[in-house]
Order: structure tokens, then sequence, then C-alpha cells
């Protein structure tokens, strides 16, 4: 098998929920060797909502767990019992980085700060993701996922037209400070391979999301003055939408980018004469006009079904796609012949449509190499493989339930 | 050693608005020499889109140019003429990555051929972020920002809602889909170059938007695979309550209860009412099942609460409640100011500001500013002449309308 950039590299994930898990799949897709240290007592979130395959609950069976854990090995460990913290250091001294997503402070209570993982592994690289990050006044803070959408900025610049703010994603924070983690961590790899050193990194979740918002901040600190909620609508582009089309809550968005595009579109649309229409001619006059607009747009879509609306605009050179639900996402052809999804045979829910990479490598491919890991499915091999230990040994932790 | 952790690594970057720009500008910012080559009529399109200061279009005051391009040095470069592509491929012969979001279609005509350029350079890594991959029967389609949310499936689980049935399916701000290209992409640049710390070759990434936005798309894809179900618009649907914006006297606040004893803070904060008491609430799932009559009784109370005020209260209970921010509560807040988040930016011709400065804090790397976005063509003599090109040769190309 070719090698993956990361091979040989080794993860200790302390992460739950998603922002951390999100970001540690990253280095998992990159070739890392991700190795999750849960227990039974205070199990990931993720484990613990539905989706379940078959809505039969079960640890192993929820959807979300499966999907953002996809390449990673499971190991369980009571951190609360001192071996259990040991075996932990043990695995940190022989790991190239550690990643966390607790509240600002809990890794360092639990007996493992950055200073301490320092002196059992001197170029450790370790990594906390927390919606506030480590310092400053609101440090201690508690911060979800859907909250930090709002906490960013964001929600105050997304919803309709004189509606109300809303939600971006659902929590869209989480992938959002789980990746930007994964981009530090690889450029704190680089730096360690350039000069041994390794480091410690504080991210707060809502600072990655606010890196998100440049147009505002900037209009802000520029002017005074925030961007008001325009809906879909985009001030260098008309018509720039998403158009209801035939079938129950079916859409298709548009961006019409010029004058010309607009052109293009109403000889598509059967109107040709709508094109030197006054009202739509020019993109001032389109925005200015930009309701009557939309209403043309949606008297040609309604009609239509949404591949087919795309096709036709496609044809032409105009930027249009449905607006894909999850049934479509997953049996998108496009997506599908190029290989995106990911369906592995997994103990307990069989083969599943996952979602895979979005970069194609061509000389160190990336794959999804396992499954989403069952519940300690990996703690005999870490254990075995990575620390040494035999197999009395082993028995010994599992009597006394280090292992839980 | 110059500071940053990628300091030493030269990039290259052809890109236009935010997916290549923004992943070139996480990388400068952690200390690459990053060198952007702009077109030679008019430059990276983001420097017609404001904002701009008084509101005034101008080529080297768009805050969005300006965020994206810290660090970078500037040069511009016809990539269509043959004198144009002789220097490219100087540049390219010294690069380490060359990181693009040029259309699939275009890229043959602006010479970006990784199989031509590797020729030059076997170490080179070459990044493509295009709409959809390079690949697969919608490969050439046209895509902007609004159409790839679309397509990613993200859009679709946002707006509508009660009352607002009809809306349609509703774009976050701004930019989302270049900004997870640009960061994702990054992520995979850095892994290559990682790759080729052990044998010095590079590689070609084909990095597909769509796909980086389906791979984000929570619970969109996870629903139907494990329970025959579409998730529709999160704005109606939700197991738990309330997780949702509600209005205050001076603002929006974000009102969060996933935990039982989170629930119970927040009526105890609200000196518990009669109501809360109801079995009709008792539990986060009820609470969600009957969120109408849920909702008519929070609106009155929080309505007469100042956002501040209820989130710090909320807080000091471990309840998650966050302020809906705006633009002026960030650049205000005192949090972000101990953290050290923005700094002041001056360039030249557009004025001093303060801007977002890096989304980690590193321990022996931090974030630095070594210069401010590149004027057009502000770097031209410069690195033309570290390619060894003369005054007098620069000055022909220009008046040849190459640079």
């Amino acid at each position: 098998m070719a090698k993956s950039p990361l091979d040989g590299i080794r993860v200790a994930d302390f992460c739950w929920a998603w922002a951390g898990p999100y970001g540690a799949l990253q280095l998992a897709h990159l070739g890392a060797e991700v190795i999750r240290i849960e227990s039974n007592t205070r199990m990931c979130p993720s484990r613990q909502i539905p989706p379940w395959a078959e809505n039969e609950r079960g640890i192993n069976r929820a959807g979300y767990f499966n999907q953002y854990n996809q390449g990673k090995r499971s190991l369980t460990l009571d951190l609360k019992k001192p071996e259990g913290l040991t075996l932990a250091k043990q695995l940190i001294a022989k790991s190239d980085i550690v990643i966390e997503n607790f509240a600002a402070g809990i890794m360092d209570k639990m007996g493992l700060g950055y200073e301490v993982l320092r002196a059992v592994k001197p170029d450790i690289i370790m990594i906390s993701l927390s919606g506030y990050g480590a310092t400053g006044p609101e440090k201690g803070y508690v911060s979800y996922g859907p909250p930090q959408v709002a906490l960013s900025g964001m929600s105050s610049l997304t919803g309709y037209q004189d509606g109300p703010p809303r939600q971006a994603g659902f929590s869209y924070g989480d992938p959002n400070g789980g990746v930007h983690g994964t981009f530090a961590v690889m450029c704190a790899l680089l730096h360690r391979a350039k000069t041994g050193e390794g480091q410690y990194i504080d991210l707060s979740q809502r600072e990655a999301c606010v890196m998100l918002l440049p147009e505002a901040l900037m209009d802000y600190a520029m002017n005074g003055t925030q961007p008001s909620r325009s809906g879909n609508r985009d001030p260098y582009m008309a018509p720039h939408g998403v158009f209801r089309c035939r079938g129950e809550d079916r859409w298709v968005s548009i961006a019409v980018r010029n004058d010309d595009e607009w052109r293009r579109m109403c000889k598509v649309m059967g109107r040709a004469e709508q094109a030197t229409d006054p009202r739509f001619a020019v993109l001032a006059a389109r925005k200015e006009n930009e309701d009557a607009l939309e209403q043309t747009v949606t008297a040609w879509t309604q009609e239509r079904s949404a591949d087919e609306v795309t096709r036709s605009l496609q044809q032409v050179g105009i930027a249009a796609y449905p607006s894909l639900d999850g049934k479509d996402m997953l049996a998108n052809p496009h997506v599908t012949a190029r290989g995106f999804f990911v369906e592995l045979e997994h103990p307990e829910v069989g083969k599943r449509r996952h979602l895979g990479i979005p970069w194609k490598m061509s000389r160190t491919p990336c794959e999804v190499r396992r499954p989403a890991p069952c519940l300690g499915q990996d703690t005999e091999y870490v254990l075995e493989e990575i620390l040494g230990l035999n197999h009395a040994e082993i028995a010994s932790l599992k009597k006394r339930e280090v292992l839980a | 050693m110059p500071g940053g952790a990628l300091a030493g690594f030269r990039i290259v970057e052809c890109g236009d608005m935010v997916a290549a720009a923004y992943a070139a500008k996480l990388m400068a910012d952690m200390g690459a020499e990053v060198i952007k080559i702009e077109n030679t009529t008019g430059g990276d399109s983001a420097r017609q889109r404001g904002p701009f200061p008084g509101k005034v279009p101008h080529p080297e005051k768009s805050g969005l140019f300006l965020y994206l391009n810290t660090n970078k040095r500037g040069i511009t470069l016809s990539l269509e003429d043959q004198r144009g592509q002789d220097i490219f491929q100087r540049l390219i012969t010294q690069a380490d990555l060359l990181i693009h979001n040029v259309h699939p279609t275009r890229m043959p005509s602006l010479g970006l051929d990784y199989e031509r350029l590797a020729r030059l350079n076997r170490g080179l890594v070459m990044t493509s972020i295009t709409p959809f991959g390079l690949s697969g029967p919608h490969k050439d389609y046209q895509a902007t920002d609004l159409t790839l949310w679309n397509a990613g499936g993200l859009c679709y689980l946002n707006g509508g809602g009660p009352g607002s049935e009809h809306l349609p399916p509703l774009k976050a701000f701004g930019q989302q889909a270049g900004f997870q290209a640009g960061v994702h992409a990054a992520v995979a640049s850095l892994g290559a170059l990682f790759a080729r710390l052990s044998d010095g070759l590079g590689q070609h990434i084909d990095f597909s938007i769509q796909e980086c936005l389906m791979a984000i798309s929570e619970f969109a894809s996870i629903m139907p695979t494990y329970a025959d179900q579409v998730v529709v618009r999160f704005t109606g649907n939700k197991a738990i309550r309330p997780l949702d914006i509600m209005e205050c006297k001076d603002g929006w606040i974000y009102l969060c209860c996933v935990e039982e004893h989170q629930w119970q803070g927040f009526v105890d904060i609200m000196d518990n009412p009669e109501w809360a008491a109801e079995p009709l609430f008792a539990t986060r799932l009820d609470r969600a099942q009957n969120w109408d009559a849920l909702q008519l009784f929070l609106e009155p109370w929080v309505k007469e609460q100042s956002v501040e005020e209820l989130y710090h209260k909320a807080q000091a209970r471990r309840i998650p409640f966050a302020p809906v921010s705006t633009m002026g509560d960030l650049l205000n807040s005192e949090h972000l100011k101990a953290r050290g988040f923005f700094a002041e930016i001056a360039h030249p011709q557009a004025g001093t500001f303060p801007y977002p400065t890096a989304p980690s804090q590193f321990s022996t790397t931090p974030w630095t500013l070594r210069r401010p976005a590149p004027c057009l063509g502000q770097h031209n003599a410069e690195v033309y002449g570290e390619l060894g090109l003369s005054l007098e040769e620069v000055e022909n190309l220009k008046k040849q309308g190459v640079i």
C-alpha cells in the first residue's frame, strides 16, 4: 500500500462531541494513527444521540459518531484511576500530537496539562480547542457549537431581509474550529520537523469563526456600519438566489454574474424580450427591481425540476445547482462517480454510505482505512503493540477496572 | 531563523476571491513566503468587492482583499502570454507549493498543467481547488459561493421554519464555501508538504469544494443513511429546546439548554415562574414538542432583559447562552482584546484598521505581521529582480502588457 502523508504519526485524541473529533478526523484522513481515549463512564455525547442504525439504540450504532470518527481507533481508560492516568501518559510519550476539546482548564485538572505532557514527551505538540480560548476574562465560559454561530457574529449577518438573525448550519462553529485546529497542528508538525521543537496551541472556536466574516468586520472597522441581513442576495450579482422548483420543497440555486449571462438566461427561459426590459437590462436596474426579477425567475423555475433548470443553465455557462437535501447528496451522480463515498463493513451497523475525503492526492493517496471504532475495540492493540504490556498485565488492569 | 512555523516555504498563489487566497493567507500568516500572481486586467476580483472606506470603491481599499492577502507579496503577470508563461515557469522552479482556484476549463490556457510543471520541479506540490473537482460529470459546471453552498447540502439545512415555510433555503452570510475550501485545502497542502520531507517528491491535489461542504453537512447525510429520514431546516425541527435565538430589549440572545441542570438554572434566573412547573415542559424533549407554548411564555420575559446581563447570569450557572454578537460587539469585546485577537494594520493606501489576526495562538511560533496586503503589482520589480530579470526587461514586459 502506498504511504499516506502522515504515516507513522500518532495522535492521542482526548476529544469528544464534534469540533475536536472533526479536527482529528482530518489527521486520520492524512494517514495518522489516531487513538481516541474514551471511557464507559464519561462517554462521548455523539455515541448517545440519534439517529441509530434501524432506530436501535446502541453506543456503536450512532450515525453521528460513525461519520466523524472514521479511520480512528478506540482505547478505553478510566482516567480517574492513577493507573489509567499513567497509561495515558505512556501513550502520550509514544505520540506526536495530543488533541483535546474540553472546556479550558479541564486537562490541567485531570493532570494532563501541557507542562506535564512536555515532561513526558519534550517535543509533543498539544492543541486545545475550546469555545473561548485558554485566556481572557471569559475563558471558563461554557460553549456549545450551535450558540457559537451566534457568538461569532455570523447569526447577526445571516437571515432574510427584515427578518430576525438566523442560524447558519446547525453547529457550524464545530467543524470550522476542528479544521482550523488541524491546520495549526500541521504547521506545528512542519516546524517540529525543521527544529525538533514541539509546542502548545490554544484555539478558540469563536475566533476561528470570526475569521470567516471579513466583509462585515472590515465594514464596521472602516465605516462603523454592519451589513444588513439580505437573505440569499448579493450586492454584485442578480438574480442571485434559491428558487422554487416543481415538486415538494424542491429548490434550485442560481447566480447570474453579469449582464451578458442575464441575456443568455433570458434566452434559455424563452423570454428573449426581457433581456432588453429596462427594469432588468443592467445590474443596477436588476438590483433596483429585484423582487420583480425574482418573480420572473420563479415563474420559470417552478414549472421545472431543479435538475432540468440546472442542466439548461449550465449548458450556457450559468452557475446553477439544485439545493441538495441529504438524500440527494447521497445519490448525487457526480460525487459518486468521483468515489467520494466510503462504504466499509462495520461490525454492528454493516455497510453504510459515509462521506469521505474531499481531496485526492496523486502520489500519497489518502483513504479511510477503517470504519469508526466500537467503544474500546483497540484497547488490547494499544496496550500490547504500542505500550508493550503482556497478557497478564492487561488481564490485571481489566480486573481492577482501569480499562473501563 | 525568521519566525513562523512555515518560514522557508515558498508558495505561489493564483487565487481569485476567497478559496485559494484564504489558504495562502493562513500559510503566509504562519511565516510562508507567498507570492500572489494577479492578472494584468485589474487583478483579483476581490479588489472590486467591498467593503470600502467611505463606501467608495477603490481597488487598493477593499476590506475583503486587504484581509485575505496579509503577509503576501503581489505581482501582476499575464499567464495567457508565452513570455508570461516563461516567467511563471521560473517561479515554479523555485516553489514548494502552487495553489490556485482557477476553473478547470481555464486551467490549460493558463499553463496550470501539473505534469508539465512537475518536469520543471519534481518537488512541486500543486493544489487545484475547483468547484466540483477535476473529474466526474459536473467537473466543468460553473459555480459561485451560493450555488456551492447548495451543491454541498448546507443551504437546505437553514431558513424556512414556522411562519416562513414559503421562504427558500437560506445561505450563511458571506463567502462560506470559499473559506471552508480554503482552510481544508490548506490542510491537504501541508499534508503533501509533510509527505515530501521523506523523499523530496511533490504531487497534485485535486480538491473539490462541493465534497468539502458535504463533509461538514452535520446530520444531513447521516439521517438518510441511519434513519431513512431527511433533515429539513433545523429552524423548525429540533429534538431538544430551547436551542433558539430570541429578542431581548437591546439585541438578541441564543438560548441553549441541553442538559437538565441548564434548564433548571434558567428557570431559577426567571424567578421560578409557575408555568415552568407544567408537565408540558418537564423534559428537554417535552420542551421541544411543546415549543409553541413554551415560546409564548419565554418571549415576553426575554424581551425585558438586557443581552449582556442575561448572558453573564446564565454563564455564572454554567448555562451556555451566547449573545448574538454584532461586529461592534466583537471589535469592542474585552475578552477578544485581552487575547489580542485583533491587530491594527496600516496599509499605505487604505489606512489603518483593526483586522482579525489568527484562529490559533502558538506558544513557539506566534502570528506575526510582516507586511499588509500588496497593492496591485507592488512587488513586480523585487520579485522579477530575484528571478534575474533586469530593470530594462521588466520595463519592456510592462510595455508589452505581460506584467
